[in-house]
């Protein structure tokens, strides 16, 4: 009956526009799914999981179409290319104890410094890492001072320091599973994710 | 030395509150565009920090992009109101709650960590849903 009463009142507004949803599969081509928690106030258990799909939402039961030949419409697929780029991750090494990134990660910098200044108001995130050898309160200066380092040579490089912001993580999230006072280069490190 | 605990204590609240925590900065935007907060109106330039509770407004020709602390992406179109009624998330355990609510418009999403942390911890709400997000790029269309 509810639902007669609502097709009527769409009738008389000229046709409700319904609410849809495009499931797409992510950039990595995985596939992945929309549940339908309610419609019109009621709970449902709809799970919508069909890749290249198009499904009218505020139905009790949502059926997905397939989008076919047509593919997505044309303002969709205008939507789908202001898409920020996804973010990007960077990882520094650097030398046992010290400030200074390795040799090999000179050239990680440059191409992190290319990368923000590619981007349409960039955040960049710094997180400074240390390996277990020495003190924990040490350890977490001694990253404190990691992240510092890459943003301040960042900033010397020309980035606006107010997109950057740097933290030191310690010997809390070791790369590199480890006993403690292990010397690890992998685990001396600075991940930096542009956004 | 009640007056310095209270002192501390509102320090230690403003830090841990998320509603003065950004949330996502803007990338781009472009026609009649503009962020709602408190009933100011907030021009989208490229690094326009938002806060939780404020909505994205867009005209016939509007357009925005952003990018959300815990990497989710959205980009928004023509003739739209969308609002981000609540974000939480922890960086450290990469686990939060988010709800967007789209009153009209659309909206592309590529969907980020608090997706994946926790089933249904990303949900949009329309005018007759509520969709729980689990880890996918999709796009939600509420015609006027």
């Amino acid at each position: 009956m509810r639902k007669v009463r609502l097709a009527t009142a769409c009738l008389l507004l000229g046709g409700c526009a319904t609410s849809s949803l495009v499931l797409l599969p992510d950039d990595e081509g995985h596939q992945g799914a929309v549940a339908v928690l309610e419609t019109n106030g009621q709970p449902t258990e709809a799970v919508i999981n069909q890749g290249n799909s198009r499904t009218k939402l505020g139905e009790a039961n949502a059926a997905s179409k397939p989008l076919g030949d047509k593919g997505l419409k044309p303002e969709e697929a205008a939507l789908l290319t202001i898409l920020p780029p996804p973010a990007k991750s960077f990882i520094l090494y650097f030398d046992e104890g010290t400030t200074t990134p390795t040799a090999e990660s000179q050239s990680v910098l440059t191409a992190l410094r290319a990368e923000i200044a590619s981007r349409s108001g960039p955040q960049v995130e710094v997180t400074g890492h240390t390996d277990t050898v020495g003190s924990g309160d040490d350890n977490d200066r001694l990253s404190q001072q990691r992240a510092e380092e890459v943003l301040n040579w960042l900033a010397g490089q020309g980035i606006d320091r107010s997109l950057m912001l740097a933290s030191g993580r310690g010997e809390r999230d070791l790369k590199e599973p480890s006993i403690d006072n292990f010397s690890s280069a992998t685990n001396r490190r600075v991940e930096v994710i542009v956004r | 030395m009640l007056r310095m605990s209270i002192a501390i204590w509102l320090t230690a609240s403003m830090i841990a509150s998320p509603a003065f925590a950004e949330i996502a900065r803007i990338k781009q935007s472009s026609g009649t565009a503009f962020v709602e907060r408190n009933a100011k109106q907030l021009k989208p330039a490229p690094g326009l920090q938002l806060l939780a509770g404020d909505r994205l407004v867009t005209g016939k020709d509007g357009r925005m992009s952003l990018t959300f602390v815990d990497n989710t992406r959205f980009a928004v179109g023509p003739n739209s109101r969308i609002a981000v009624s609540e974000f939480q998330y922890d960086k450290t355990r990469q686990k939060g709650s988010f709800v967007t609510q789209v009153d009209r418009g659309s909206l592309a999403v590529s969907s980020g960590k608090i997706a994946k942390s926790d089933r249904d911890a990303m949900k949009v709400r329309t005018p007759n849903t509520l969709l729980g997000v689990r880890g996918t790029k999709f796009i939600v269309e509420v015609p006027e």
